[in-house]
């Protein structure tokens, strides 16, 4: 390898099987630092899948995951740790605690203290609460969220939670953010919103890895976009690569039906109907 | 009905000592939904720690100095048990169907009844516990023993001490967290397997501070003590909504209330002199718990929850 520095994400030939379903195959990606990288594809692709990979959730039966050049560990827990945060396709706040204490448990591989020195309740456990509370009411200035901080997470409006979540894996001081889709049931004005979010955590230092089905959205952020077909990374590059690429047009729309009609015809006659 | 603030006070008293034992059901079950039916033995062996605490001190130890050593012991027993309990019994079965770890408890119960019976000394009758000594003292109408004192103190204090634990720590919020959601909580960072030891060794802790008081109350402590205070102490952590601490406590308290006030009045009711009196107050006390279910399947705190998806 000639290259100068290592991307900050590599991940290197993914599999995922469960029993005889292959839900990943062989996928391979890099982010680098401060890239906004898309990855799309029709439902059933295996995004979340592959999402559960990289965070630990899932083992991958094959390839490796490579976070700032160090293989990262099978745990989700020691994954947050590393630096890597993520939001989920359904929303999956503490729905019984308030919006501050959900981005106080966000921050918790960022804070240390030992069961006793909180029994004790020292200097020490004063100043971390303190300056965990001071960073959490930070990141809900950040989303807009301030005025909400006492409020139970499952009281929010849709659209606040999803931000709150973002504030919440913002919390663990992530060096990459994974969204899995955050614009998931938005209007366009709350889409449009979100777009502006996700450039104001890029211009903070931190990168994102982000799934979607907004075309309009991923395109408008993303350096680079990834696609995923029936478990296969098929294309991957800037919008016109994407947005022209014929696999990816047949794999959302289907096969033109001029290119379909004489290869049906040789089998059988009444396929046209049929491939509706 | 000239009796009837002794037997609040009275009812109280053993409604505490329920809350606390209920305590280490309710933490359990809340993080890993697995009904500990093993707590009732981890109260015993805190109760035998204690009293082997009090057996090594010289003679002459005033009871002062002593209980907080026999509380110290206890606390450890217990803990040590009940996180080893954890580790070599639970965890293995963690992803199992929850029948396993169900049995498991059942036989861990057994096992540790057995253990205590076969190789503590003399444990094959009651052992004898120290009492508080002094005589009883009075307020107003109410007379309550010095052993009392004890949980009187005891109890508000560790449920203060949790609540704050819980709701204003890191560790507490991640155990809140745990208990909501806990493939979540790991991708927050929460390293979830020390959090359910910590639920178990609080449960063990909260359980010896209970055992003490039992000894202090009865003046003994037994190998089979665990099982009815384990039994009444799962019913109060159902009445109150199995998983919520402060429902735990309540649970405690209603369950005491109704053996006293069962106790002290059934009898008196029309047609009723059959059934009351010291011999029926477990019936009452179960009859509780089925009306109780049969309007709030909750429990009196509890959150409706639609099944996990």
């Amino acid at each position: 390898m000639t290259t100068t520095a290592a991307p900050l994400l590599e991940v290197t030939g993914v599999t995922m099987r469960f029993g005889g379903l292959t839900a990943v195959n062989d996928v391979s990606l890099t982010v680098g630092e401060g890239e906004i990288i898309g990855l799309i594809g029709p439902n059933g692709a295996g995004k979340t899948t592959f999402f559960n990979c990289l965070t630990g959730l899932y083992v991958p039966t094959e390839g490796t995951v490579r976070y700032r050049d160090v293989q990262l560990p099978p745990k989700p827990h020691l994954v947050t740790q590393a630096g890597i945060a993520r939001t989920f396709q359904n929303i999956r706040l503490f729905a019984n605690m308030t919006v501050l204490e959900n981005v106080l448990v966000g921050r918790h591989t960022r804070t240390k203290e030992g069961i006793f020195s909180a029994i004790l309740r020292g200097p020490g456990y004063h100043r971390a609460e303190a300056e965990s509370r001071a960073k959490a009411m930070e990141l809900l200035e950040f989303t807009g969220l301030a005025d909400k901080a006492e409020h139970l997470a499952r009281n929010l409006p849709y659209g606040e939670q999803r931000k709150l979540e973002i504030a919440r894996a913002l919390a663990s001081d992530p060096g990459l953010l994974l969204l899995d889709e955050p614009t998931a049931g938005m209007n366009p004005q709350e889409t449009r919103a979100a777009e502006e979010l996700v450039f104001a955590i890029r211009d903070k230092g931190i990168s994102i890895l982000v799934i979607e089905h907004d075309m309009r959205f991923i395109f408008n952020l993303c350096d680079r976009t990834a696609v995923l077909v029936q478990g296969q990374k098929i294309v991957e590059g800037d919008r016109e690569t994407v947005q022209n690429d014929e696999r990816v047009i047949t794999a959302y729309l289907g096969a033109p039906l001029e290119e379909a009609a004489p290869a049906a015809e040789g089998t059988t006659p009444a396929a046209p109907e049929d491939t509706k | 009905m000239h009796d009837l603030p002794q037997q609040l006070a009275n009812g109280l008293i053993l409604g505490a000592l329920y809350g606390l034992v209920a305590i280490g059901y309710t933490m359990v079950y809340g993080i890993v939904q697995l009904i500990n039916f093993a707590h009732g033995e981890i109260v015993m062996v805190g109760g035998f720690g204690a009293l082997t605490a009090y057996l090594a001190l010289p003679g002459g130890t005033t009871l002062w100095l002593a209980l907080p050593l026999m509380l110290i012991a206890g606390v450890l027993v217990s803990t040590l048990t009940a996180v080893a309990a954890e580790r070599f019994a639970y965890r293995p079965l963690r992803n199992a169907p929850r029948l396993a770890p169900l049995i498991t408890a059942i036989g861990l119960s057994i096992f540790l009844q057995q253990l205590v019976f076969s190789f503590y000394p003399d444990a094959k009758k009651a052992r004898v516990f120290p009492k508080i000594p002094g005589d009883p003292f009075s307020l107003g109408s109410v007379t309550i023993q010095r052993s009392d004192l004890f949980l009187i103190i005891a109890a508000p204090l560790c449920m203060l001490a949790l609540g704050w634990f819980v709701t204003r720590t890191r560790s507490g919020r991640a155990m809140q967290a745990t208990s909501q959601d806990p493939d979540t909580a790991k991708l927050m960072g929460i390293d979830t397997d020390r959090i359910i030891v910590m639920a178990f060794a609080i449960g063990a802790a909260f359980a010896a501070v209970a055992a003490v008081a039992y000894g202090l109350r009865s003046g003994q402590v037994d190998f089979r003590m665990g099982f009815i205070l384990g039994l009444k102490a799962f019913t109060a952590a159902v009445l109150g909504g199995i998983g919520n601490i402060y429902g735990a406590m309540l649970g405690g308290l209603a369950l005491g209330l109704a053996e006293a006030l069962a106790t002290g009045y059934i009898q008196h009711l029309p047609g009723m002199h059959l059934f009351g009196g010291g011999a029926w107050k477990d019936v009452w006390a179960f009859v509780l718990l089925i009306l109780v279910l049969l309007v709030r399947p909750q429990g009196l705190l509890g959150e409706r929850v639609a099944d996990r998806a």
